[in-house]
């Protein structure tokens, strides 16, 4: 009996362990990292001019969190980032789904494009800050123009890959065009934007930080840079953590997103 | 004569396939676009009336690459050009040096892949722009925090594309090998790194994107020197067509290093049906 009871104790446990082993291992690294950064400065005598402790950073945090510096200026580079984001969305899917279907539109704006998303369109952020200004107008243009690639791109691929059978499937059963539209092409692209999205969020990111690098009064990039400036490397770390959490919490939600909503793809 | 001239016509028109017609097609229709936009962008001032503020923000191609042709003909390009390249060149050096190792040994080991998987995703989904005031702060405005950046940028892409190249080693491939008798090392020749490489391929095309987009941030915001420096300086005094020039040549550099890099890849995986893993 006893023995019995162990065993049913120990089985479920052992699983756990085995199961989570990559993730308590990766886990345990993370924490092991932060200790030996810590326990560097116990011996080598810290220069807070140039490096800090994640106990200082920590601290940092706080204050920023408490003072309401930290959500102002994420609020105020949230607001380009989605406004950009969604303009990207409203013109690059429609754009790329009429690429895709449209085989000779395809053919005129491909090399155009391929033109666009393969130079490095930062490049255009000083302009692009002179026309529009370095408010929220210029850094909204900025994240379009970095962030509207991908997602005519991957709208493309999408309609691309639409499974012919299937269009001649509906039509012969008596489907209409609204049918295809809404049974195939729809179905079959969102997995690609969806993606795209993914992509997409990265350069967004990329742009909203070039935007405030350039010349900005508030929002996560200016603040990073200003710390910066005045050698406040708590908090500036402080902000760079807080950026690199918020990455990755963003392209891993789509992640599993993806692997959610679409799991038929989840092997490609 | 006739006879041949109609053999000729005939094996001309046998010649030119549907597919042939389709790629012809698709070129000709791409370069007209292309050449569209050009020359609509060329005729737009003299169509829509502008006002003088607004032409101070407008250049043409022609001008534009007049400038082009201007800086290349005076030579005052390639101190600029030269002092990106030279940042472009060390960072992707040690990128390759430091990415190809980590990545196998990555790929290798499923413990030290656990341990390191959480660093590795939070630098590649990371922006790397946002460690430029820290560098900037650590290892100056010189040619060094160019180099990091670059480096920061192109590590990732090379790393996880080793790996994955790596693990994606056809296991029934290397027992067949092991049964053999061959070493370990015998293992990596035939089997692990030869499939590894399309992977390591596309890495590094990536990889040289990234890099170019270091040079450009970290020259706008962190250099004294270099074609980034140029064009903001260019931008805040309101010459457009050296911006846009600058621009020109990034977008030139990229398209043909990536180019290149892409004609590698095509060869190597034209006879595999699964390709390697693209962004």
């Amino acid at each position: 009996m006893t023995v019995e009871c162990l065993v049913d104790e120990r089985l479920p446990r052992a699983s756990f362990v085995k199961r989570h082993r990559d993730a308590m291992l990766g886990v345990l690294t993370v924490a092991l990292f932060f200790a030996v950064w810590q326990a560097i400065f116990l011996v080598v005598p810290l220069n807070p001019l140039f490096f800090t402790t994640p106990s200082l950073i920590a601290a940092g945090f706080v204050d920023l969190v408490e003072s309401g510096d930290l959500l102002h200026d994420l609020a105020v580079s949230a607001v380009p980032f989605g406004l950009g984001l969604l303009a990207a969305v409203i013109v690059g899917v429609p754009l790329g789904i009429l690429m895709g279907w449209r085989v000779r539109i395809g053919y005129a704006l491909d090399p155009l494009m391929t033109v666009f998303y393969a130079s490095p369109l930062v490049a255009l952020a000083p302009l692009l800050v002179i026309f529009f200004g370095v408010g929220l107008a210029g850094k909204t243009v900025i994240v379009f123009t970095l962030a509207v690639f991908p997602f005519i791109f991957n709208a493309a691929s999408g309609v691309r890959a639409v499974d012919r059978l299937l269009i001649n499937v509906v039509r012969s059963l008596g489907g209409r065009e609204r049918d295809i539209y809404l049974k195939i092409l729809f179905p079959s692209v969102l997995p690609y934007i969806v993606a795209g999205a993914r992509i997409a969020i990265g350069r967004a990111l990329i742009a909203v930080l070039v935007g405030e690098f350039f010349a900005a009064s508030e929002g996560i990039g200016y603040a990073i840079s200003r710390f910066g400036d005045i050698f406040a490397i708590d908090r500036m770390f402080a902000c760079i953590i807080t950026v690199m959490v918020i990455a990755v919490v963003l392209t891993e939600g789509i992640r599993w997103a993806e692997r959610a909503a679409f799991p038929w793809r989840a092997s490609q | 004569m006739a006879d041949q001239a109609l053999d000729l016509n005939v094996g001309a028109s046998a010649f030119v396939t549907p597919a042939l017609r389709r790629r012809i097609e698709s070129l000709a229709l791409g370069a007209a676009t292309i050449a569209l936009v050009l020359v609509v962008w060329e005729l737009l001032p003299h169509i829509l009336p502008m006002q003088q503020g607004t032409r101070l923000f407008f250049s043409v191609p022609s001008r534009i690459f007049a400038t082009l042709w201007q800086m290349f003909a005076t030579g005052t390009i390639w101190g600029p050009l030269g002092v990106g390249a030279t940042a472009f060149a060390i960072g992707l050096a040690l990128a390759i040096a430091a990415g190809l190792p980590l990545g196998i040994l990555l790929g290798r080991s499923a413990t030290l892949n656990a341990m390191f998987d959480p660093f590795v995703t939070a630098f590649n989904a990371t922006p790397r722009l946002v460690f430029l005031p820290l560098l900037m702060l650590w290892l100056g405005i010189g040619l060094w925090s160019k180099v990091a950046i670059v480096f920061f940028g192109a590590l990732f892409p090379l790393l996880i594309n080793t790996h994955e190249g790596i693990r994606n080693a056809d296991k029934l491939l290397i027992n067949v090998v092991r049964s053999f008798g061959a070493t370990g090392w015998d293992v990596a020749r035939l089997v692990v790194v030869p499939n590894a490489l399309p992977f390591i391929v596309v890495g590094l095309r990536l990889a040289i994107g990234r890099a170019i987009l270091g040079v450009v941030v970290a020259e706008f915001f962190g250099a004294q020197d270099g074609l980034g420096v140029v064009m903001v300086r260019a931008a805040s005094s309101f010459n457009v067509d050296v911006v846009f020039a600058g621009l020109v040549l990034f977008a030139v550099l990229s398209l043909v290093m990536t180019g290149m890099v892409k004609l590698i890849e095509d060869r190597m995986s034209r006879w595999r049906p699964q390709r390697a893993q693209n962004e």
